[in-house]
């Protein structure tokens, strides 16, 4: 489209140009666009069946939304500062089976349900942290590239959970944990406003405080951060503890939701992460992104699978929708970079 | 923040953070690790036979239920015991090295869960020119000319079983009409083909009311089943009945029943006894589970192989022997209960 704008006459005064750097520069505005297409998929979705548009359908998609945005929230960390965390959706399901075995024994002892709840989640967080913290060790310090080294924990984490658990899910905890994850307010439930909260806490710290601009920093390029005086390695730690911190939250947020934590919940969660990653308009090669858009990106890929189950499509058309989404998303992407060195 | 610090060159120092962490692994592998079973022969003529079994996913609770029979009944029988399979992947492209290395090991007998029946058709070949009998359990290779036995949980009557679970529990009336959806893994997994070939054919025949009105894929992801079952519950506010129809199904649909309020109001027929969802069903959520019995199957498949290897009477042993699935419900006695839970 710019190209055939390009090579046409220059019969193009000033004003006409302009107006085609703002229109790109609205189009190339990766949140409104993607604002639009969750606009259009929910009127799409609710033409073709009107419950859609329901309270307890929204409820349903913020239930699938929670675990899926808190990976990518963390993924989009890592992305932006120049790697990659391929071992979340294996850090879900352990750290939520780690935590139900816990629970489970807690429950036994009959400790009360909110001690055993808190408990749990603490040590969901320690384990998932705990992964995080063997990929920095392996990124820094064994110097393996983060995509080998988070392959690796991707592999051990999910073979151990089903070590652990023998392939079997693993319930018998608090009675109240599935009805914790039933939407209270509107369409919400309590860890729901939880992930809400924590995003917006995530974002403030990603794109207002040291720690955002450090990780930017760090993945435009990382000598010249390190040459401002930034000790990247330590800075790598923590972005890599983060993204296994918040999957072990993930990991948790599913126990509540199924009442059991399952060896293979989570797997390929990284794959949903990344796409929510790239949907939202961050770059692969680090230092470009918005955790708006990665919020944004997981709210369309949980409404495209609801949707479908709703409209009565196979749920399988679910992947090619969000291929076109990737592949839309990345042009869109090389677009906005165009428009930038033509303007 | 812990600093590392090992003295040396880089390389020295990755080599040994590299060494550190494949000792660790090791170690943790070595402790987790099973024993082998290797009862002592039966004492008197000959050496002890040694029975492989090479199935699918090793920590598929399936197995690790047919795991208990075959040790039961390996050690009744004093015969040795090779327990063989992938750990987590049921693919021919895993479990095709594994016969291979068993074989090297001559067993006496082999018993083969093929992953795919026309991949494993050269394994049974080659067992057999190394005149090693073999016998198939739960899913079989498709000639059947040199294997002993095939012996499988009847799936089509499981499902069937489901169906008239189904019916009881929605008070099924004829003349009324009543909505259902089926919860299922993979739209081409031999089991979910054959449960819901035979629950489809049951309606058919016997409960013309009943209408299958959905059907989604989980990909073995309780998660997708709860947001399927959740959206199911949504779109269809006069939904009768859920049919779960493996593990993970059961799983999620269960949560999402419970999320919902809705336990006691709409059906759910599970299949596979993982311990919680007996323990689900003792509290109501399920109205009923269909299980199968791999401890049994295990134990006939040493038996026919005993007995074909020490020459004792081969006229029981038959060609193909289904065992039948159970349902269990609230009615079931606390000991059926704790015989069919699969043990992991």
């Amino acid at each position: 489209m710019t190209s055939l704008a390009e090579h046409s006459p220059p019969r193009t005064d000033q004003a006409s140009r302009v107006a085609r750097r703002r229109l790109i520069g609205l189009f190339g505005n990766q949140q409104i666009l993607l604002l639009l297409v969750l606009i259009a998929m929910i009127g799409f979705f609710t033409i073709r069946n009107p419950i859609f548009f329901s309270v307890d359908v929204f409820g349903n998609i913020l239930l699938d939304w929670g675990p899926v945005v808190l990976i990518a929230v963390g993924e989009t960390f890592v992305v932006v500062s120049g790697g990659i965390d391929l071992s979340v959706g294996a850090n879900v399901g352990l750290s939520g089976v780690l935590a139900a075995f816990v629970m489970r024994d807690l429950t036994t002892a009959h400790h009360g349900q909110t001690l055993t709840l808190i408990v749990g989640t603490l040590i969901a967080i320690a384990a998932g942290t705990g992964i995080g913290l063997i990929n920095a060790v392996l990124i820094n310090y064994a110097r393996i590239v983060p995509f080998i080294a988070t392959l690796a924990t991707l592999g051990a984490a999910g073979g151990m959970s089903i070590v652990l658990t023998g392939g079997a899910p693993i319930g018998g905890g608090p009675a109240n944990a599935i009805t914790l994850s039933v939407p209270k307010f509107g369409p919400f439930s309590w860890p729901g406003i939880a992930v809400v909260a924590l995003v917006i806490v995530l974002g403030l710290f990603m794109h207002k405080a040291r720690f955002g601009r450090y990780t930017f920093a760090i993945g435009s390029n990382t000598f010249a951060a390190r040459g401002a005086g930034i000790n990247v390695r330590r800075h790598i730690t923590k972005v890599y503890a983060l993204s296994g911190l918040l999957a072990g939250l993930a990991g948790m947020y599913l126990y509540l939701r199924l009442g059991s934590g399952a060896p293979t919940s989570g797997a390929g969660g990284e794959l949903d992460a990344i796409a929510a990653v790239v949907i939202g308009g961050a770059s692969l090669t680090g230092g470009v992104g918005r955790l708006s858009g990665t919020v944004l990106g997981a709210l369309i890929l949980t409404t495209v699978t609801s949707g479908l189950i709703i409209i009565g499509v196979a749920p399988n058309w679910k992947q090619v929708v969000v291929a076109l989404l990737i592949a839309t998303a990345v042009f869109v992407q090389g677009l906005r970079t165009s428009g930038r060195s033509t303007a | 923040m812990v600093h590392l610090r090992i003295s040396g060159s880089p390389a020295l120092r990755r080599g040994v953070v590299v060494l550190a962490c494949t000792a660790l692994g090791l170690s943790l592998a070595a402790c987790s690790s099973t024993k082998s079973s290797t009862t002592a022969g039966a004492g008197g003529a000959g050496k002890s036979l040694t029975i492989a079994f090479v199935m699918g996913a090793e920590a598929d609770p399936f197995f690790k239920a047919m795991k208990v029979g075959a040790d039961a009944e390996a050690k009744a029988k004093g015969v040795n015991l090779i327990w063989q399979g992938d750990p987590s992947q049921y693919s021919p492209a895993t479990q095709i090295p594994i016969v291979d290395q068993v074989m090297a090991q001559k067993p006496s007998g082999l018993v083969l869960i093929p992953t795919d029946p026309d991949a494993l058709q050269p394994s049974v070949a080659k067992a057999t020119a190394l005149k090693i009998p073999v016998v198939n359990v739960d899913t079989h290779v498709t000639d059947l000319s040199n294997v002993l036995s095939f012996i499988t949980g009847d799936n089509a009557d499981g499902g069937a079983k489901a169906a008239d679970a189904m019916a009881k529990a929605i008070g099924y009336a004829s003349g009324q009409s009543y909505q259902v959806v089926v919860g299922l893994t993979s739209a081409t997994a031999t089991t979910n083909v054959a449960r819901l070939e035979g629950f489809q054919s049951e309606i058919a025949s016997k409960y013309p009311g009943i209408q299958i009105v959905d059907k989604a894929y989980s990909q073995s992801q309780a998660a997708t089943a709860n947001t399927n079952v959740s959206n199911w519950l949504t779109k269809y506010p006069k939904l009768n009945g859920i049919f779960a129809i493996d593990g993970t199904n059961a799983t999620g649909a269960a949560a999402a029943l419970q999320a919902k309020g809705l336990v006691g109001k709409v059906a759910l027929i599970g299949y596979d006894a993982y311990p919680t969802n007996v323990d689900l069903m003792t509290k109501g959520v399920f109205t009923a589970l269909i299980a199968q019995n791999p401890a049994a199957e295990a134990k006939l498949a040493i038996d026919d192989l005993v007995a074909k290897l020490t020459g004792a009477s081969t006229a029981g042993i038959q060609p193909k022997v289904t065992i039948p699935n159970v349902v269990l419900n609230k009615d079931t006695s606390a000991a059926d209960l704790k015989a069919y839970t699969y043990v992991s």
